[in-house]
């Protein structure tokens, strides 16, 4: 990952928290109740709506792909052909990113992956500060 | 409790309109069905207006500013793809109530054009950085569950396009009327594997319009073309634990698709004709499941079998679907129940499914809505 040293970076989507170190994780929220994990908070659960909001926790980098497609047209401006990934982390919760350092034709549901946190494309926002993201990339064995 | 019967039916062309507003159109469609309901719009009570892009321009007050200012309650509905069978669902709500004893609704939209999806975000935009927002990579990826699951192939989500392209041949208003063999769908681009670009729905401009009426009107009127509506099932997403990264095109159709046969006290081998929100060659694939039109699994062997071309056990969009009829998104609902209606009354012309008793219509909304309606020969 490269960021600014002087510059705490941006997370560059929801899902993305950054410690005081600006060492990057994934938060999810939890059911206490029913167990549901869910990407963002919310009020109650979207599952068994208990008022018990579902808690934060600090999800794991490695999963298992569950669906993808490889897109050759995309918005204006966008670099194609890429793997568009829907990826089951290990402990619950679903997160959809860009699959990379993989062949399209070897691309198979229930492949191991992991998550790494990457520099967002090099994105910068206007005051020029960077953003952290992440893709994905196969896993040796699982 | 009333029933409620369809009298009057019809649409415009889908296609472009560039010198054209949305309200023109959906003026057009309005005047269209009331003329064949043998209605004036001093008799229609309310009007229920769909779109996805202009419902809160104050749809129907337009269209009624286009064909005489009554003063009635106009509804202005926007829910996505199901923009239409909402208003539908509205309308058939307002009837049974007791409230009105003849109603319009009416879809109309003129598309954005290119391709749709890809709402604002704080950050770098997310397309390519983290996966796919686009509708076709949407598609694909829930497609992509069904291969990895039953091994459907690229041939059988890419015949769903020919055969509605076959379909729309026969469908004068149908926006694209050209046979597509399979070799031409599967050489054409290719958007997001597997779909390619003739497994993707026709992006054009449409309106389509319903009235719809009490028994006691409908038998004012006269039964003969009338059409009875069993069924009117709008339904929201249940909870899926990979919802919402992964859009679910299945729950909320299986759901409305339960209540709806519940209502109608049928069940899909009941039906003569489907007309389904095949937006995407894989999603007609997943609906023959979802409704209930074959097995867990077999979606595949059904679009092999020809079961679903006309002439075969039970037609799937006979109109040419969204993937050759069009799909201006706030009329595709009110369109589907077009096509239903012009087959039960035996009008629908060279693609007739013979002897049509009784038609399911399906459509789909993004983020999600799902509506279905049983409909059947009064
Ligand atoms: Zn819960």
């Amino acid at each position: 990952m490269t960021t600014d040293s002087l510059v705490m970076p941006k997370p560059a989507t929801g899902v993305i928290r950054i410690g005081a170190d600006g060492r990057p994780w994934i938060e999810g929220f939890r059911c206490g109740d029913c167990g549901a994990a869910f990407t963002e908070q919310t009020m109650a659960c979207r599952r068994c709506a208990s008022r018990n909001a579902p808690e934060a926790f600090r999800a794991v980098d490695t999963g298992k792909l569950y669906s993808w497609s490889v897109v050759h047209r995309s918005y204006p401006g966008v670099a194609v052909p890429f793997v568009s990934a829907i990826v089951d982390l290990e402990d619950g919760l679903t997160l959809k990113g860009t699959l990379r350092g993989v062949d399209a034709d070897a691309v198979r549901q229930g492949m191991p992956v992991a998550l790494v946190f990457d520099d967002a494309g090099g994105a910068r926002d206007k005051d020029g500060v960077p953003y952290v993201g992440f893709h994905f990339i196969p896993r040796g064995d699982a | 409790m009333s029933d409620v019967y369809i009298v009057g039916a019809d649409m415009i062309a889908f296609g472009r309109y560039p010198d054209r507003t949305y309200y023109q159109l959906g003026a057009e469609a309005s005047l269209k069905a009331l003329d064949d309901a043998g209605l004036s719009i001093k008799d229609i009570g309310a009007v229920y207006a769909s779109s996805c892009f202009n419902a809160q321009s104050m749809l129907g007050q337009k269209v009624l500013k286009e064909i005489g200012q009554t003063g009635v309650p106009c509804i202005n509905v926007s829910n996505a793809c199901a923009s239409g069978a909402t208003a539908v669902r509205e309308a058939f709500i307002g009837i049974k109530s007791g409230i009105y004893d003849a109603v319009l609704v009416v879809g109309s939209e003129k598309n954005p054009r290119g391709m749709l999806g890809g709402a604002p975000h704080d950050g770098p935009p997310p397309e390519g950085l983290f996966g796919s927002e686009s509708m076709p990579a949407v598609f694909a990826e829930a497609g992509m569950v069904h291969a990895a699951a039953y091994g459907t192939t690229i041939e059988q989500f890419a015949k769903v396009a020919v055969k509605n392209h076959q379909h729309a041949t026969m469908n004068p208003k149908a926006a694209y009327r050209k046979e597509t063999p399979l070799d031409e769908v599967l050489a054409s681009e290719m958007i997001a594997w597997p779909l390619t670009k003739l497994m993707c729905s026709a992006n054009v401009d449409g309106a389509a319009a319903l009235v719809l009426v009490s028994e006691k009107k409908a038998r004012e009127l006269g039964m003969s073309r009338a059409v009875r509506i069993r069924a009117s099932m709008l339904t929201s997403d249940p909870y899926e634990p990979r919802n919402p990264v992964m859009f679910d095109a299945n729950s909320v159709t299986r759901l409305a698709a339960a209540k709806a046969y519940e209502m109608a006290g049928l069940g899909p081998q009941d039906l003569d004709v489907v007309e389904l929100h095949d937006c995407f060659a894989t999603a007609e694939i997943l609906h023959y499941e979802n409704l209930g039109l074959c097995g867990e699994g077999e979606a595949g062997r059904l679009i092999d079998s020809g079961d679903t071309a006309l002439g075969g056990r039970i037609p799937v969009n006979v109109s040419g679907g969204l993937l050759s009829k069009g799909h201006p998104i706030g009329a595709t609902g009110v369109a589907n129940i077009v096509e239903i209606v012009e087959h039960l009354r035996g009008e629908a012309g060279a693609r007739q499914v013979s002897g049509a008793k009784i038609g399911l219509s399906h459509v789909l909304g993004f983020g999600a809505a799902a509506g279905v309606h049983i409909l059947e020969k009064a």
